[in-house]
C-alpha cells in the first residue's frame, strides 16, 4: 500500500468518528512511515495517541498487507506513560482504532496494579501492543530471556516525557532504551511532550546523544494556536487578607459563584491536605454541593479517582478539588472553568492546567487564581503577563546518576546476566551518562560485585557474582527477590493502606502522620471522617465516625515547589513595579495598596537597582532577612552560602529558613552587617568551593542521599502495601548516611548526593547570575523594630536548614543557658 | 571530659563513648554494641562501608584499655545477628583482652550460648549485686535500681534562634539508669524527660549534663 492509501484508510476511519485529523498528526504518522524517531510536542488532550498509534498500525499494514486475515502474536509495541492511572484511557484508544481496521492488533496493560495471573499468561503470549510504567518496563528486564520478548518490537513511545525527564524515572527509561536499541533492532522511538524550554534537549536525551537515532529524527509542533487569560480572584477588602498562609480559605466564598456558573469546574490545590481541607470546608459551608462535588489526589484509591474520571467526562460533577493527580492525561472536554489555589510556582504547569478549559481549538482558555496570601497576589499579577508571552521553563535532565545504573545493572544481572563490556558501549550512548569516565565505571563494577573498591578478609559481602566467563550475575534468590520489589525511582515515606473495619480501601498516608495517632482518635481523610481503630502491619483500620466534629486533616510530606527562573524574573519585575505611579499598576498590585505602605513605614519597597536586607529582634533572637526574589532553592543555597562565610567570621549558630521571595538568618547573634559588606560576601568568587563546604554543614545532602540510598538497593523498604518481613535488614537511610560521612567519604553514591544538591537543588548556575546580579545593586540595610509585611511568611516558615560553626560542646552548653524546663 | 555520679553510695562513671564504670566492681557497663549489623547488612547486597566494622573493635578496645576494669558486662545486643564472620573478629578482641566478660542476654542475641562458652563469657538473662539490676530490657523491680540497654536514648535540645540538636545520651530516672548504644551503626530513640529525671548528653570528646 502506497503512503497515501494509507493516510485514506486512517482519514476514513476519523470521518466515521466525526473527527477529522490535525495537522500535527498527519505530519507524525508521515515521519513515522519514513522510519523516522522524533519527539511529538503537543499538549494533553489534544489528540496525541491518535498520531502516535494510527502512525504505528498504519506501518503495520504496509508490511503486512494481509493483515486481517493472519496474526503472528508477540509484542510489537510498547506506551510507557508515568502514571498507571492513564493507561487504561490509552490502551481504550488504541483498541478502538485497531479494531476500526480490523487488524487483529490486541492491546495489554502492565503496571503495578496488573494482577499477578494476568502478568503470567503475558509473559507466554504478550499483547501486540503493552501500555506500561517506566518500573514495570525495568522488571521485564529482569525476566530470564527478556531479549526474545522484545525482539520484533518496532516501536516504543514514551508518553508525557517532560514529566520523565526532569527525574530520575527519565534515567531509568534513558537505559532501558539503550538496552532496547541492541536487541530489537527495528525499533523506532517516538516520545511526547507538554510544551518546555529545551524540547531540542528533550529530544536528545530521548535517543541519545549523536546517535544514529538522534540524526534519523524529527521534532513535530502541535500548533492549536492557543490562547490564556488569567483573573485573579482579589477580595472586596484586604483587611482580613493574612500576611502568610498557605490554605486560602479565607476567600472560599468568592469560588462559589464561579462554580454555580459553569458547568463543571476543577480547582486546583498544591499539596493533598489543602485538597481534603479545601473539600471539607467547602461541602460545610455548602451543603448543597453535596453530591456534585468531589474529591481528586493521589491518596485516593484508585476506583474512587477512576469514577470522578468518568463523572467529571460525563458532566455529572459540578466541582472536583484535585492536585497535580489531575494535571496528566485524561482528557476532560466538558471542563469548563479552572481555579487554581495558591501559586503554581511554574508558568508552564499553571499553562498545562488552563488549558485544561476551553479545549475547542482556537478558544480562549481561562484560568482563575487564588492567592493564599498577600505577597502572593504579585505572584497573579507575574502569572497574568507569563501566560500572554507563554513563557515556560527548562526541564533539566539528571546527569551521572550512579544509583539508577547500579539499580540498572542488577536488573540486567537478575536476567540473564551481562558482560560490561556490551553493555559499557550502550551505557556511554546516553544522555545521563556520556560523561561518565573509565574509573567511574569501575569503581560501580566493584561496587557491584565487591561492595567496596578492594577486596578484604573476612568480608561477606554478596549480591552480583562474577562468573568464570566474565558473566555478570546474581545466583541468589533472596538478592533477586528483593530487587523485584524495590525496583523504582519514586522514593515515599512508606505508606500505609487506609481501609474499613468491615473492608472496603480507601486510600493511603503516610506513616509519620498516622503515627501521632492513638486508637480512637478522628482523622478526615477522603473527605470522610473516620476514627482510627487499630494500626496492623501496613493497614490502617477504620471506621466510619460518629462524631461531626471538626477532626485533623490528613496530610503528606511531598516537596515544596520552587519558582522558576523565569517566573522570578517576572516576579521581580512586577515587585518593582510597585514603585511606578498607582494608575501604571497592575489590578492585583493596586489591591496591595496597603500593604506596600505598610511596608514603607520601617522599611522600603525595592526598585531594580537595590538589594534589600532587613534586621529586627525578637523573643526567637536576631532575625535578618534578604531579598533576592530568586525562588526557594536559590535561596535555600544563598542562605547556606552567606551564613557559611558569615561563620568563618567568628563561631556562630544560624537557623536559616526561605522562601520564594528571600530568606532569613536567625541567630543569638546579632550579625553586623557592616563586617558583611566589608568582606564582600555576595561575591561569585569562590562559590562552588565555599558552597561545597557550606553543603557539609548543612542537611540537604542528607535529604538526597534517601533517595539514592533506596535506589541503589543499599536499604530495602519493602513493597508498598506489603508488610516487610525482612526487618532486619530495615535501616534507616539517615544512619546509613552518618556510617558513610563518618568511615567512606569518597563513595560516588555519597558524593553523588552533593552533586545532586548542586545540579538539581542549589541550581549553581542560577545562583551565580543572581550573586552577580546582587554585586551590581546598591545593599539597602534596614533596622526594623518588628517583622515587615514582606518578612512576615518567611519568619514564621518552620521548616528550616541549620549552620554552624561553633563546637558542639560549647552549642549545647550556650543552649543549657537558656534552657529553663525540658 | 567524663561524668561521675553518686548512686545508692555507689560511685559511676560515664564516658563519652557510651561506656559506663561502676567503681566499686571495677566493671564497665557497655549496651547495644550490635556487632555483626554492618556485616549482616553487606552479605545481604547492601554495601555499608567495612570500616565501620573496625571502628566498633577500637572504639571498644579504646574504653576498655582507659578503665581497666575487672570485668566488662555487656547489657545485651552484643551481637546483632546470626553467626558471621564478625565473630571471628570478636574470638580475636575477646583473646587480646584480661577482663572476665559477662553478657546479659539481649532481644538480638541469639548465637549460641556454647559459641560464648568457648571465650570464657557467661551469659545471663540478669544480674543482681547490692541493690543494683542489671538486663538488658528496661525493668521496675522493688528494691533495685536498674541498668539496662535496649532503648538507644538520645535527646533533643532546643535553643534560642530555633536552634535543635539531637545527642545520644544516658538516660537516668529515680531507679533507672538506661545507656547509650554503643555501637558505630546502630539508631537513637528520642526520650521525653520528666521532671526528676537526669540526662547526660554524649558527643565525642564529652559528657555533658543537661539540666
Amino acid at each position: 500500500m502506497t503512503h497515501k492509501q494509507l493516510h485514506k484508510l486512517a482519514t476514513n476511519w476519523f470521518k466515521d468518528q466525526g473527527w477529522k485529523p490535525f495537522a500535527f498528526q498527519e505530519e507524525t504518522w508521515n515521519a513515522f512511515l519514513e522510519g523516522k524517531n522524533g519527539l511529538l510536542n503537543a499538549p494533553t488532550g489534544s489528540g496525541k495517541t491518535y498520531a502516535l498509534w494510527v502512525a504505528f498500525v498504519l506501518d503495520y499494514i504496509k508490511n503486512n498487507p494481509d493483515y486481517k486475515t493472519k496474526h503472528k502474536p508477540g509484542l510489537k509495541a510498547i506506551w510507557i506513560t508515568p502514571l498507571r492511572a492513564l493507561s487504561v484511557e490509552i490502551a481504550q484508544a488504541a483498541q478502538r482504532f485497531a479494531d476500526g481496521l480490523d487488524t487483529q492488533l490486541t492491546v495489554g496493560i502492565r503496571t503495578g496494579d496488573t494482577p499477578q495471573a494476568e502478568r503470567a499468561k503475558q509473559k507466554k503470549k504478550m499483547p501486540d501492543l503493552l501500555v506500561t510504567t517506566p518500573e514495570s518496563l525495568q522488571l521485564l528486564l529482569t525476566s530470564k530471556g527478556y531479549d526474545k520478548v522484545f525482539k520484533n518490537t518496532t516501536a516504543i513511545v514514551i508518553d508525557e516525557w517532560h514529566e520523565l525527564l526532569g527525574s530520575k524515572r527519565g534515567v531509568q527509561v534513558e537505559l532501558g532504551l539503550s538496552r532496547l536499541k541492541t536487541i530489537a533492532p527495528q525499533l523506532r522511538i517516538w516520545g511526547v511532550s507538554a510544551t518546555i524550554g529545551n524540547l531540542n534537549q528533550a529530544r536528545e536525551v530521548l535517543l541519545g546523544p549523536e546517535s544514529q537515532a538522534f540524526k534519523n529524527s524529527a521534532l513535530i509542533k502541535a500548533n492549536l494556536g492557543k490562547t490564556y487569560k488569567v483573573e485573579s480572584i482579589i477580595p472586596e477588602t484586604m483587611e482580613k487578607f493574612p500576611w502568610r498562609g498557605h490554605m486560602g480559605l479565607h476567600l472560599l466564598e468568592e469560588v462559589v459563584p464561579i462554580i454555580n456558573n459553569s458547568k463543571t469546574t476543577l480547582l486546583f490545590t498544591n499539596t493533598r491536605a489543602q485538597c481534603e481541607l479545601w473539600f471539607q470546608k467547602l461541602m460545610h459551608k455548602h451543603p448543597e454541593f453535596a453530591g456534585e462535588m468531589a474529591m481528586h489526589h493521589g491518596s485516593i484509591n484508585k476506583e474512587t479517582r477512576l469514577w470522578v474520571e468518568e463523572a467529571i467526562r460525563n458532566e455529572s460533577l459540578k466541582a472536583v478539588i484535585c492536585t497535580s493527580s489531575l494535571d496528566l492525561g485524561v482528557d476532560f472536554a466538558p471542563v469548563e472553568s479552572i481555579i487554581q489555589i495558591g501559586g503554581p510556582k511554574g508558568v508552564a504547569r499553571f499553562l498545562q492546567r488552563a488549558g485544561r478549559s476551553g479545549h475547542q481549538p482556537g478558544k480562549e482558555s481561562v484560568i482563575y487564581f487564588l492567592p493564599t496570601h498577600a505577597i502572593e497576589l504579585i505572584e497573579a499579577s507575574a502569572l497574568g503577563k507569563a501566560a500572554i508571552n507563554q513563557v515556560v521553563e527548562d526541564r533539566i535532565p539528571y546527569l551521572l546518576s550512579f544509583d539508577v545504573l547500579i539499580q540498572y545493572l542488577t536488573t540486567l544481572a537478575v536476567s540473564d546476566g551481562f558482560y560490561p563490556a556490551e553493555i559499557y558501549q550502550e551505557v556511554k550512548q546516553t544522555f545521563c551518562f556520556q560523561a561518565m569516565s573509565d574509573e567511574q565505571w569501575r569503581w560501580i563494577l566493584n561496587f557491584i560485585t565487591k561492595g567496596s573498591q578492594s577486596l578484604q578478609a573476612y568480608d561477606e559481602y554478596k549480591k552480583i557474582e562474577i562468573e568464570e566467563d566474565g558473566k555478570f550475575k546474581v545466583n541468589s534468590r533472596s538478592v533477586a527477590m528483593r530487587h523485584r520489589l524495590q525496583i523504582g525511582t519514586i522514593v515515599g515515606d512508606a505508606a500505609l493502606q487506609v481501609k474499613y473495619l468491615k473492608g472496603g480501601y480507601i486510600g493511603t498516608v503516610e506513616e509519620w502522620f498516622i503515627s501521632k495517632l492513638k486508637p480512637g482518635d478522628v482523622f478526615t481523610f477522603a473527605g470522610r471522617n473516620l476514627e482510627l481503630y487499630r494500626i496492623k502491619g501496613m493497614q490502617v483500620l477504620v471506621k466510619k465516625a460518629k462524631t461531626k466534629k471538626q477532626a485533623r486533616v490528613v496530610s503528606w510530606m511531598g516537596g515544596r515547589l520552587t519558582l522558576s527562573a523565569q517566573m522570578s524574573e517576572l516576579l521581580r519585575e512586577e515587585l518593582y513595579s510597585a514603585n511606578l505611579p498607582l494608575e501604571e499598576q497592575t489590578r492585583e498590585l493596586q489591591a496591595l495598596k496597603d500593604i506596600f505602605e505598610r511596608q514603607r513605614v520601617e522599611s522600603i519597597v525595592p526598585t531594580d537597582d537595590q538589594f534589600l536586607i532587613e534586621t529586627f529582634k525578637s523573643r526567637e533572637g536576631y532575625h535578618h532577612i534578604f531579598y533576592p526574589f530568586e525562588g526557594r532553592f536559590v535561596h535555600e543555597a544563598l542562605g547556606s552560602l552567606l551564613a557559611y562565610r558569615i561563620s568563618l567570621l567568628s563561631p556562630i549558630t544560624f537557623s536559616i529558613a526561605f522562601n520564594d521571595y528571600g530568606f532569613e538568618i536567625l541567630s543569638d547573634q546579632q550579625i553586623d552587617m557592616q563586617q558583611v559588606l566589608d568582606n564582600d560576601l555576595f561575591t561569585s568568587a569562590y562559590l562552588f568551593e565555599d558552597l561545597q563546604k557550606s553543603l557539609n554543614s548543612t542537611e540537604m545532602a542528607r535529604r538526597k542521599f534517601r533517595d539514592i540510598a533506596v535506589i541503589s538497593g543499599m536499604v530495602f523498604t519493602g513493597f508498598p502495601g506489603k508488610i516487610i518481613k525482612n526487618k532486619h535488614l530495615q535501616s534507616n537511610s539517615q544512619l546509613l548516611f552518618e556510617v558513610f560521612r563518618d568511615y567512606e567519604p569518597e563513595n560516588l553514591l555519597f558524593q553523588q548526593a552533593y552533586r545532586e544538591t548542586f545540579e538539581h537543588q542549589l541550581e549553581e548556575g542560577r545562583l551565580r547570575i543572581a550573586l552577580e546580579r546582587i554585586e551590581q545593586q546598591e545593599i539597602v540595610v534596614k533596622n526594623c523594630k518588628k517583622a515587615t509585611p514582606f518578612s512576615f511568611p518567611i519568619i514564621t516558615d518552620r521548616l528550616r536548614e541549620k549552620l554552624s560553626s561553633e563546637k558542639l560542646e560549647d552549642r549545647i552548653k550556650n543552649m543549657l543557658k537558656y534552657l529553663d524546663k525540658y | 571530659m567524663t561524668q561521675e555520679i553518686s548512686i545508692q553510695k555507689n560511685t559511676f562513671t560515664m564516658h563519652p563513648s557510651g561506656g559506663m564504670l561502676w567503681h566499686e566492681k571495677r566493671m564497665l557497663l557497655i549496651a547495644d554494641v550490635h556487632l555483626g549489623k554492618v556485616s549482616h547488612f553487606r552479605k545481604h547486597g547492601s554495601a555499608v562501608p567495612l570500616r565501620a566494622v573496625a571502628a566498633n573493635f577500637d572504639q571498644l578496645t579504646r574504653v576498655a584499655d582507659y578503665y581497666q576494669a575487672q570485668s566488662i558486662c555487656f547489657l545485651g545486643d552484643l551481637f546483632h545477628s546470626s553467626l558471621n564472620t564478625e565473630w571471628k573478629l570478636f574470638e580475636k578482641w575477646v583473646q587480646s583482652r584480661d577482663e572476665t566478660l559477662i553478657l546479659i542476654a539481649g532481644n538480638h542475641d541469639i548465637i549460641s550460648p556454647v559459641k560464648y562458652d568457648n571465650l570464657n563469657i557467661d551469659i545471663y538473662s540478669e544480674f543482681q549485686s547490692n541493690g543494683f539490676l542489671l538486663t538488658h530490657h528496661p525493668e521496675e523491680r522493688k528494691g533495685f535500681f536498674n541498668f539496662c540497654g535496649h532503648i538507644h536514648p538520645g535527646i533533643r535540645l532546643g535553643g534560642i534562634g530555633r536552634q535543635v540538636l539531637k545527642l545520644s545520651c544516658f538516660f537516668k530516672t529515680e531507679n533507672q539508669l538506661i545507656l547509650p548504644a554503643f555501637g558505630t551503626f546502630t539508631g537513637n530513640y528520642y526520650l521525653e524527660p520528666q521532671s526528676g529525671d537526669q540526662v547526660f548528653a554524649i558527643t565525642k570528646n564529652e559528657v555533658i549534663p543537661i539540666q
